[in-house]
């Protein structure tokens, strides 16, 4: 008689277990859905059930100006802010994990610190100095801001595949006759490399979505994607923002795709 | 090849000697070529900034340019005797606590199930755990504003439903912007206290329902007090970020929900009280890093013994 009342209230309280877990990733995902199935949606005003699928906010956003220069200007200023952060991230998570003697963990959290810094209290120290220094609002403030919030993201992807990486090899390399420049460029490039390209990856999407900072450092009548997004959904409530949303997120999707291809999401640790 | 003869003549004076002893350091540091550009660039763009900020927080305040000169401790003064100030410092903090439980109490049993889990789809599962952190902070609010807004989906439906005539408040306040402070840093609790139960041996659990103890009475005893270390980690994180959260408070309390973050913002753009609103942020920074502190002195004797 007891057992089954047992075994009753176990799958009750299972069943609330997994409802409760499917709910909670329902709500990770909703606002991303809610996005994407209202780009598609043919009405003027977002209303449930949809009015039926239209393309109609993509012709929209690519025949807005505004929107398609701040796309440019932001694909333009992530590529310059993940080129920058890939080259000063790899030789620094180079030297700290394969060089640094006792300076090694204030180096490693001097480097992490713009991620572990509230990321608006590092723009505003930004536009502070760029302010005492003459070069408030320009491109060049805007590009230190992005490399500086991007550059731990490379610094630690390209840490975490050193710590698994085999000095031996290298040690074969040069015992072979190989110089070290020739060791660098035959065997450790092409070991560290999954990790170079995911952290430069990874830099590239943060940089596309920075808000706090290009807001405060950025000059007048420049927009990144975000902020000519931000200007809209203050003043309209029509689709396009959602389509051009949804462009982004598809643009992330193709990164992270990329980056789970090529050394697979869990080995970045943060 | 040099004769003992042409070495002696060619014995370096004390100028090139130095240079001789720069080459020698340089080619048994030259490593540090490779962290040297990083250095320069953080002493630059993070150090001296920081530094200066905390110089302009003592600065003198003036009405005609951004600071006058001398200095004074008054802007701490001010802020720590103003009850409007502490008010929205002591409401910021008991919002970031509350974010924090709220993220908890949803995480930990996220955690859990994708630790134990055997579905073939738990790589994806991980994805959807880590997209909020993946997709841009205006496109993730806009979400929640399509969702949450006065005439948005959820009070459309509500009204045309007839359940509430005025529609519900679901933005602009306390709860829109808990929500999406919520989604956002659900990851950062979530991924300390999955790795904290991965390690945790299975085999554990099975010996105490197999000594008798319940499901619920295994993880209430066995599983959360050895995770104990994760979740301490994962509410440092939420509490951190979300009282020095700014984007969302903007977008989903549009500066009807005043918090401390948005308030500092305000006060240094729009007000231009640089000397202030700095000595502010440095005293939310504080008082953050100050319940930290007592936070991991309170937790620390729950996890004696654990690594």
């Amino acid at each position: 008689m007891a057992m089954p009342a047992d075994k009753l209230r176990a799958r009750v309280t299972r069943t609330m277990f997994l409802g409760f877990v499917i709910a909670a990733y329902c709500f990770l995902l909703l606002p991303l859905v809610i996005v994407v199935l209202a780009s598609f949606n043919a009405g003027e005003l977002l209303t449930f059930p949809p009015q039926g699928f239209s393309l109609r906010w993509y012709s929209h956003f690519f025949n807005s100006a505004p929107f398609i220069t701040s796309l440019y200007f932001s694909l333009r200023l992530s590529a310059v802010a993940m080129v920058v952060s890939t080259l000063l991230g790899t030789a620094a998570a180079l030297y700290v994990v394969r060089f640094a003697g006792k300076w090694r963990d204030v180096l490693r959290l001097l480097i992490v610190a713009p991620l572990l810094l509230p990321e608006v209290l590092s723009a505003v120290a930004l536009l502070f100095f760029f302010y005492s220094i003459g070069l408030r609002k320009t491109v060049g403030a805007l590009v230190v801001g992005h490399v500086l919030i991007t550059l731990p993201f490379v610094f630690l992807a390209v840490s975490s595949v050193l710590y698994n990486f085999d000095v031996s090899l290298e040690e074969a390399a040069r015992s072979l006759g190989a110089n070290k420049f020739r060791t660098f460029r035959r065997i450790t490039l092409p070991i560290i490399k999954p990790g170079v390209i995911s952290g430069g990856l990874l830099a590239f999407i943060v940089s596309f979505d920075l808000f706090a900072v290009s807001l405060l450092l950025k000059g007048i009548g420049v927009a990144t994607l975000p902020i000519q997004l931000f200007d809209y959904v203050t003043w309209d409530f029509d689709p396009t923002a959602a389509a051009v949303s949804t462009v982004s997120i598809a643009m992330t999707l193709i990164m992270v795709l990329l980056i789970e291809k090529l050394v697979g999401l869990r080995s970045l640790r943060f | 090849m040099a004769t003992p003869n042409q070495v002696a003549w060619q014995r370096p004076t004390i100028g090139s000697h130095a240079g001789h002893r720069a080459r020698a350091w340089l080619r048994a540091n030259a490593a540090l070529l490779l962290v040297s550009p990083t250095l320069i660039f953080l002493s630059c763009f993070l150090v001296v900034p920081y530094v200066n900020m905390l110089v302009m927080s003592f600065r003198n305040p003036s009405t005609t340019s951004v600071f006058a000169p001398g200095y004074t401790i008054g802007n701490y003064t001010k802020a720590l005797t103003d009850p409007f100030y502490l008010g929205v410092l002591a409401k910021t903090i008991a919002f970031g606590a509350v974010t924090t439980l709220v993220c908890m109490l949803i995480g930990y049993p996220v955690a859990y199930h994708l630790a134990r889990t055997r579905a073939r789809f738990k790589g994806l599962l991980y994805v959807c755990i880590l997209s909020p952190l993946l997709v841009g902070v205006v496109v993730r609010c806009y979400g929640w504003i399509i969702l949450l807004a006065n005439n948005g989906l959820i009070n459309n439906t509500v009204k045309q439903m007839g359940l509430a005539p005025h529609g519900l408040p679901l933005m602009y306040n306390a709860f829109g912007v808990g929500v999406g402070l919520v989604h956002v840093f659900l990851p950062f609790m979530i991924l300390p206290i999955l790795s904290a139960i991965q390690s945790i041996d299975p085999a554990l659990e099975e010996a105490a329902r197999s000594l008798g103890a319940s499901r619920i009475g295994t993880i209430l005893r066995v599983v959360i007090p050895l995770s104990l270390p994760g979740i301490q980690a994962g509410s440092i994180l939420v509490f951190v970020l979300t009282i020095s959260a700014y984007v969302i408070p903007v977008l989903l309390g549009a500066l009807k929900f005043k918090i401390m973050a948005t308030l500092v913002i305000q006060l240094l753009i729009d007000a231009f009280l640089w000397p202030f609103g700095a000595a502010l942020a440095f005293i939310l920074s504080a008082s953050g890093a100050a319940v930290v502190y007592l936070f991991i002195r309170v937790t620390g004797p729950l996890m004696k013994g654990l690594a």
